[in-house]
């Protein structure tokens, strides 16, 4: 119940991990959540299973970079101030 | 001459929220003016930006170079002032955040009143003007960020009063609070706006329409804890029960008309799997206000 700010950013770096972990072919292509799966025709609805899946390619595709920094500051302020 | 100008202004304004219907070519009504010029004395926005630094000069400084010298510092502030403007506008788009505070006292009294007491009220629409959305101060319906922001802060206070009634109050308790109540509002707006995107609205909801609707709810709580702190538990059940009704109702109301297409908002129950889901959208985001407001409110009266 007592949440803090840092709490907060905890939950968001490791829930942005999990998203990122997602394989895409060991994985995601398996379950038929591949991203060349899912376009299907030009139709005006998406639908809920492509948007998540656009989400999930979008996530990993964007912020492989920035997780990496993000994780390294985590993982040295963890050493430091445990 | 602007007081005059900002009079026949409010005038129009007033008119076409009589009319309510979108004004065609309204002439000189001028959708950048939030606020009434009540600067007194000078007259207009022109002049205010022209004045630069604005302090009346005195003789000892009617010398040429400390005149040089200071047309020099105020250029050099103004350059200053308008390059942090700029930078900071790419982060939090002030100009966006001026509207929503847009408000005044009749505007405040009639919302509240709208919070505790939304069954009366017939006309939900949000009225337009040339496209953009009228300031709040003209159109009860519009949403502001005025009393969400005066809500949480009183909420702070009222939960330290609340848990200091109690023995249990320590000044880092409202720190915990304040960042409590903080993260779950975050939580709260991240959430719809993922479901906003997953089940793919076309909506004109902005995010921060969404931090002001989140906000509402804290009213309620606040007249709750108010009334189980001088009527004890069941006075706060009851008007707690009251408060989640309303802010329910009020919640279902509002996003019916920015959720839902246009035949359903008219009330017409259109069948079809997109506007059921969006009707579950609507009914799971303002199901979640009563939640919060009870998470939020019930360690607090014992």
């Amino acid at each position: 119940m007592a949440f803090t700010l840092y709490a907060l950013i905890q939950t968001a770096i490791l829930c942005v991990n999990a998203i990122a972990v997602l394989h895409e072919e060991r994985f995601l292509s398996k379950i038929g959540w591949g991203a060349d799966q899912g376009i299907g025709g030009f139709g005006d609805e998406p639908g809920i299973k492509s948007q998540l899946m656009n989400l999930i390619r979008s996530v990993r595709t964007v912020m492989r970079v920035p997780l990496i920094i993000v994780n390294s500051i985590c993982i040295v302020l963890l050493l430091l101030f445990g | 001459m602007g007081r005059l100008r900002a009079e026949q202004q409010n005038r129009r304004n007033r008119e076409m929220r009589k009319l309510r219907m979108r004004s065609p070519g309204s002439g000189t009504s001028d959708p950048n003016q939030l606020f009434d010029d009540t600067s007194s004395g000078s007259a207009g926005f022109r002049s205010q930006e022209a004045s630069g630094l604005g302090y009346p000069a005195q003789a000892l400084l009617s010398e040429p170079m400390s005149n040089f010298a200071m047309a020099y510092g105020s250029s050099l502030a103004s350059q200053g002032k308008e390059m942090v403007d700029k930078n900071l506008d790419r982060f939090i788009p002030i100009s966006k955040l001026k509207y929503y505070f847009a408000v005044d006292t009749v505007y405040v009294g009639k919302k509240l009143g709208l919070l505790v007491f939304p069954y009366m009220h017939q006309n939900w629409e949000v009225s337009y003007q040339q496209d953009t959305p009228v300031a709040p101060r003209f159109d009860i319906n519009a949403p502001d960020l005025y009393i969400p922001a005066m809500a949480f802060i009183t909420y702070i206070l009222v939960a330290g009063l609340a848990l200091g009634t109690q023995d249990r109050f320590s000044p880092e308790i409202l720190g915990m609070q304040a960042s409590s109540a903080l993260v779950w509002l975050i939580i709260e707006v991240l959430a719809t706006l993922l479901s906003l995107y997953l089940v793919t609205v076309n909506t004109d909801l902005t995010t921060i329409d969404l931090i002001a609707f989140s906000g509402y709810k804290y009213v309620g709580m606040i007249v709750g804890v108010l009334a189980g702190l001088l009527f004890g538990k069941t006075g706060y059940y009851l008007i707690l029960l009251w408060c989640c009704m309303a802010i329910f109702v009020f919640m279902i109301r509002t996003l019916r008309l920015k959720i839902l297409s246009e035949a359903a908002a008219e009330g017409v129950l259109v069948r079809g799997a997109k506007n059921q889901l969006r009707m579950y959208l609507t009914m799971a985001i303002a199901a979640a206000q009563p939640v919060f407001m009870y998470w939020l409110t019930f360690h607090l009266i014992r």
